[in-house]
């Protein structure tokens, strides 16, 4: 079996896993009080950053790695990584205004946290961008293993966003020191998102890889 | 508080997660079609 196939086969299986995540959060897990059915966005919304925040780390590390090792399998990886990665950004962005609304009475602000996470979908995107006007493949890998290393510089400040800054995006409640600040119902729906979306996240690198290998090229 | 005072938002969360399902729906067939062209050429 190839890649594209295996990867093909994990898309599905996860695909199939996301509709159990669906009928589980809007079905089995209990409705928030306070913000009603809206708070469900929670768990497409969250895991889809965090899947765009591995994409992102995991293209920077490929971008480091291929400039010390000159292995042009990161440089591919990295590629497939910021393709991916702008998917599960999209799912992000349009999730968090829909979510943000209801609760903030506004789709958007300038506020850290979302300017940031904005930020990143930019450099996704700038990425891909710099690696289709770069012809010489030598010199494409090398510029873009320096955006790739920019975009994981930025992680940490995502994170700690909403400790830096006041901002109205609220805390973490799973991905903290501490103990989960969610009944055990919520959090068990939130940590099978996760689990599924960064399945859909390995089946997705796994067939944009080998798309890459395929044609010799990123 | 009674379920009566639950804020009405549920049209939000219907729109959140068809986007997220379409966007990788979508996302899906492309890499598809994209893998079954490279096969075929």
């Amino acid at each position: 079996m190839t890649l594209v196939q295996r990867g093909r086969w994990v898309t599905v299986i996860a695909l199939l896993l996301l509709g159990g995540v669906y009928v589980r959060a809007l079905v089995f897990t209990p409705e928030e009080r306070l913000q009603g059915l809206a708070q469900k966005i929670y768990y497409v919304h969250v895991p889809s950053s965090w899947s765009a925040m591995l994409a992102m780390g995991l293209l920077g590390l490929a971008s480091i790695l291929f400039l010390f090792l000159k292995d042009p399998r990161y440089d591919r990886f990295a590629a497939a990584s910021a393709e991916v990665g702008t998917a599960f950004s999209l799912v992000m962005l349009t999730t968090g205004p829909l979510w943000a609304k209801p609760i903030w009475g506004t789709w958007w602000t300038w506020d850290a946290r979302l300017t940031l996470t904005l930020m990143m979908f930019f450099m996704f995107v700038g990425y891909l961008v710099l690696r289709g006007a770069v012809t010489d493949p030598a010199l494409r890998a090398r510029y873009s293993a320096v955006l790739g290393i920019c975009g994981l510089v930025l992680l940490p400040f995502i994170h700690l966003s909403v400790y830096l800054f006041r901002t109205l995006h609220p805390m973490p409640i799973v991905l903290k020191p501490s103990a989960p600040s969610a009944p055990p119902a919520m959090v068990i729906t939130l940590l099978s998102s996760f689990a599924v979306f960064t399945l859909l996240y390995v089946g997705f690198v796994m067939q944009r890889y080998a798309l890459g290998e395929a044609s010799n090229d990123a | 508080m009674t379920p009566e005072q639950i804020p009405e938002t549920g049209g939000y969360m219907v729109a959140a997660y068809i986007v997220a399902a379409v966007i990788l729906l979508a996302y899906t067939v492309m890499l598809w079609r994209r893998g079954s062209a490279k096969t075929k050429s």
